[in-house]
């Protein structure tokens, strides 16, 4: 395990390479290099992942110093690497998923130029996630913070020639921003009154010096909950998370499916320890994420670009997520984590086959039964749609979104309204989801598809493919045999006892059942409404009906269009009023006064021999009254 | 006579010094430019006369001789050459308005006064108490400055060859209008 | 012999070298420019045989001479200019020649 720090310093070394030799031979090299270093990644984290579980350390905690960053008048901040069962399971996604997300990008972006701007900032951005989850210092996980957000820009404006592109790159790097800052504002609170920057030692001694309820402890939960609602993409600060889709698909797997997204979960996670300080702080979360939830199950619902659907997609799971955090549900949330990192980077991947093989077609209207074209991709996507929509037994979200909605139930801080809105969220997903597959591969072909799947192309697919079905099996629950073996895993990190069963297991047998009606009745709607013949309109609901509603949904609820409003255009009309103040008007005066000058001395140029010869006499005189007068 | 008593020299210093000052005068107020030409000559002429009178007779000799003699009369002969119609197109009456003489006036009149108020700080002493002749000038011209007899014979060569340049008759005619 | 005073000498060359100026201020015409150059060159030079007379000393002639030679030489020069401007304009005005 002493090998820790290589998991994040290989990407890091990618991208140095990549950046460091420059445009000509980066090209060439980028497709070995990117992929290479964080196969590097993979396979230390993988060693480590093995050592954990079968050498545990005592505490069920590994540090590893790294180097000392800052130590300036009593204030220090090292840059030492925290690793405990929440960041195994952590660098096992990211490393996984994102080396296979590399591994298609190499196939996948084969004919773009630029390869090694690409590369450098996928491995950037893995790297920087990396010091994310494994920081064991507040300073050091904002690095890794700011240096995802960064590489996030980077990615989605990669064909920065189109200016929509680098618009909606703007968008996401400034949304994020706005929680960036109220996290480092959190942060600055943290310091002010625990002295210390060290995640461990400061939600330990916030423990022990804030009562629970107290407003101190609110603010600071509040602040961090902004951070992680920007980088998580979840209401208000969701609206940069549909327009990244300008992004290479790829890049829309890796950061704004599995990874990135999830920084704001992990962040809270990770000072949970602080959030049961501030009840209204965890409730604010559980809400959040609830109506995150439904949000963006209803606009993914109206939605005719693929990617968008699936972005839409992402914000609603990620809402599952911070659901489950702010029910308590710790366990739940990382089991749902891992789950979704599979499944939906499975999804974009294969969306991303599909719209080449479409000629770069994105509009799902233009789409249409491509299960025969493309049979290998068909598959997999179907499985990764029924594990979104935890289609029972065989799908991996079916185990992980069964143990959330027990959870919620069962739980204290849980309840039937937040249970409900749950429940609404399954119907939502299934519902969006089997749109999607029904559209885009059933139906009658509206557009060629020419398949070309490489090796590179189908392993990855296949592999995650894989994964959606099985990962679920980590956590059996009670109903079907018992076993917890990812909460016992994950117990010491979250202090909760290993076997959690609050109710009864009829109790679960019902929760259960209902749940999987409900997203089994979304499906059905769905091939109700977009499989069959009769009805095959797509977009809306049924043909004319409420229009007013779909454009709505989407358009996002309106959200883009209230910031517009109320935000962006006062600022903007501001900064024009302000912008000939008085400092200007002071200094375009001297302009303004030099230009007079020229003017009245241009006019000495006549052109005349004889006003020049005058202005030499006047000279003249002038100078001699000088001698005679002085 | 024993009533008057006056130094020849003198008179005849003052006498010529305005006739100079006067005929320069009528110099640049007339309209025709023979008219100038001719007045300039009269005013050379009475400036070689002051000369002589303050004891410089070679300046006075070379005066009218060169001056008046053939730089005068190249100017005459360039009059005469451009032949500027009489009354026709002569725009000299146009142009020599009063109001013209105002501004350049007042200036002019200024400066004299300083000039005038610089020249009189110091009495620095008296003219024509004595004749340099002929030979202490050539000695000086043929002796210490000789270089300078050089250097102005080098620039009256250049003077001649850029004349002759410019006088030459290539391509445009001169149009005598 | 006289007793001029040299300061009435140099009022002499001062008058003369303003009424050349005027004339260089005041005339449209070139040749009457020219003149006036001349004027002052002359003027200047009335002054440095003044002041050699003062100290009887042949040098201000010496400069004489030289000043001659510089006036010829310039009008030589100025009138050769004047012609070749006259042949291209068909004017002597100095206040619309230069275009």
């Amino acid at each position: 395990m002493d090998c820790l720090w290589l998991v994040p310093v290989f990407p890091f070394l990618g991208f140095v390479i990549l950046v460091g030799l420059g445009g000509k031979i980066a090209n060439r090299i980028a497709r070995w290099v990117g992929p290479l270093a964080v196969f590097g990644s993979m396979l230390v984290g993988l060693g480590v992942v093995f050592e954990y579980l079968s050498h545990p350390p005592q505490s069920g905690v590994f540090r590893q110093y790294v180097f000392q960053w800052i130590h300036v008048a009593g204030f220090r901040s090292n840059m030492a690497l925290y690793l405990d069962a929440l960041s195994l399971v952590m660098i096992f996604v990211i490393t996984l998923v994102g080396f296979l997300i590399h591994l298609f990008a190499a196939e996948y972006m084969r004919a773009e130029r630029d390869l090694g701007r690409f590369f450098a900032a996928m491995n950037l951005f893995v790297g920087c996630m990396l010091v994310l989850v494994l920081a064991d210092d507040f300073l050091f996980l904002y690095l890794g913070w700011e240096g995802v957000g960064l590489c996030s820009y980077l990615l989605i404006g990669f064909w920065y020639h189109e200016p929509e592109n680098v618009i909606a790159a703007r968008k996401a790097f400034v949304v994020t921003r706005i929680g960036d800052t109220a996290m480092a504002v959190g942060l600055f609170l943290i310091y002010a009154n625990l002295q210390t920057l060290n995640i461990q030692s400061a939600v330990q001694s916030a423990v022990q010096l804030w009562p629970v309820g107290s407003n101190l402890a609110l603010l600071v939960a509040l602040l961090l909950l902004g951070g992680a609602l920007g980088k998580s993409a979840q209401i208000p600060l969701h609206t940069w998370l549909p327009d990244a889709m300008a992004g290479p698909t790829p890049v829309s797997a890796l950061i704004h499916a599995a990874t990135m997204v999830t920084a704001g979960f992990y962040l809270i996670a990770r000072t949970h320890g602080l959030f049961e300080l501030a009840p209204v702080a965890l409730n604010a979360v559980a809400w959040l994420g609830a109506s995150g939830l439904l949000v963006g199950g209803v606009c993914a619902l109206a939605q005719k670009d693929i990617k968008r659907v699936l972005a839409y997609s992402t914000m609603s799971q990620v809402g599952t997520m911070f659901l489950a955090l702010g029910v308590g549900a710790y366990s739940a949330a990382v089991f749902h984590f891992m789950t979704h990192a599979f499944f939906k980077a499975l999804l974009f991947l294969a969306a991303g086959v599909v719209i080449a093989a479409v000629q770069h077609e994105q509009d799902m209207s233009k789409m249409g039964g491509l299960r025969k074209q493309m049979p290998l991709v068909f598959w997999c996507f179907l499985i990764g749609a029924g594990s979104l929509a935890a289609l029972p037994w065989l799908t991996a979200g079916f185990y992980s979104k069964e143990m959330i909605l027990w959870e919620i139930w069962s739980s204290e801080n849980g309840g039937l309204i937040v249970w409900l809105f749950g429940l609404m969220g399954a119907f939502l997903t299934g519902l969006y989801t089997f749109r999607m597959v029904f559209l885009v591969f059933f139906g009658s072909p509206k557009t060629a598809a020419k398949s070309r799947e490489k090796t590179a192309i189908k392993i990855p697919l296949l592999f995650l493919a894989g994964l959606s079905m099985v990962a679920g099996f980590v956590e059996i629950p009670a109903t079907m045999g018992h076993g917890p073996w990812l909460s016992t895993f994950l117990h010491r990190v979250f202090d909760q006892p290993v076997h959690k069963h609050a109710g009864s297991l009829s109790e679960e047998w019902l929760v259960q059942i209902a749940a999987t009606t409900v997203s089994l009745a979304g499906v059905i709607l769905a091939y109700w409404l977009y499989a069959r013949r009769r009805i095959r309109q797509y977009g809306g609901l049924s043909p004319g009906w409420k229009t007013s509603w779909q454009r709505a949904a989407e358009s996002g609820l309106g959200f883009d269009a209230f910031y517009q409003k109320v935000v962006c255009r006062p600022f903007v009309g501001l900064a024009n009023r302000i912008r000939r103040d008085w400092l200007d008007a002071m200094i375009l005066s001297v302009v303004s006064m030099i230009k007079i000058i020229h003017k009245l001395f241009s006019l000495t140029q006549t052109g005349k021999l004889r006003h020049y010869v005058m202005a030499l006499m006047l000279g003249a005189v002038m100078a001699l009254t000088a001698v005679v007068l002085f | 006579m024993p009533v008057i008593d006056w130094e020849p020299m003198e008179t005849v210093f003052y006498l010529s010094s305005a006739i100079a000052l006067v005929s320069t005068a009528m110099v640049i107020s007339r309209i025709h430019a023979m008219h100038a030409a001719l007045y300039l000559i009269v005013s050379l002429l009475a400036a070689a006369v002051v000369m002589f009178s303050v004891g410089a007779p070679f300046t006075g000799a070379l005066e009218i001789i060169v001056y008046a003699g053939a730089i005068m009369v190249l100017m005459v002969f360039v009059i005469m050459l451009l032949n500027v119609n009489r009354e026709k197109k002569n725009p000299e009456r146009k142009w020599l308005r009063p109001t013209a003489w105002l501004g350049p006036g007042m200036l002019s009149f200024l400066l004299l006064g300083l000039l005038g108020l610089l020249l009189t700080e110091k009495h620095s002493g008296n003219v024509g108490q004595g004749e340099v002749e002929v030979k202490q000038v050539a000695a000086s011209i043929f002796g210490i400055y000789l270089i300078g007899v050089e250097l102005a014979s080098m620039l009256l060569m250049a003077g001649v060859v850029g004349a002759f340049h410019l006088g030459l008759k290539k391509r445009e005619p001169i149009s005598t209008e | 012999m006289s007793s001029v005073p040299l300061e009435h000498g140099l009022w002499l060359s001062a008058g003369l070298f303003v009424l050349g100026f005027l004339g260089v201020m005041i005339r449209r015409n070139m040749i009457f420019v020219i003149m006036s150059l001349e004027i002052m060159l002359h003027a200047a030079g009335l002054a440095f045989v003044m002041a050699s007379m003062r100290w009887q000393q042949p040098d201000g002639q010496v400069m004489f001479v030289f000043v001659l030679a510089v006036a010829a030489a310039e009008a030589a020069v100025a009138l050769a200019l004047l012609m070749r401007l006259f042949g291209r304009s068909g004017s002597l005005d100095t206040d619309t020649v230069g275009k």
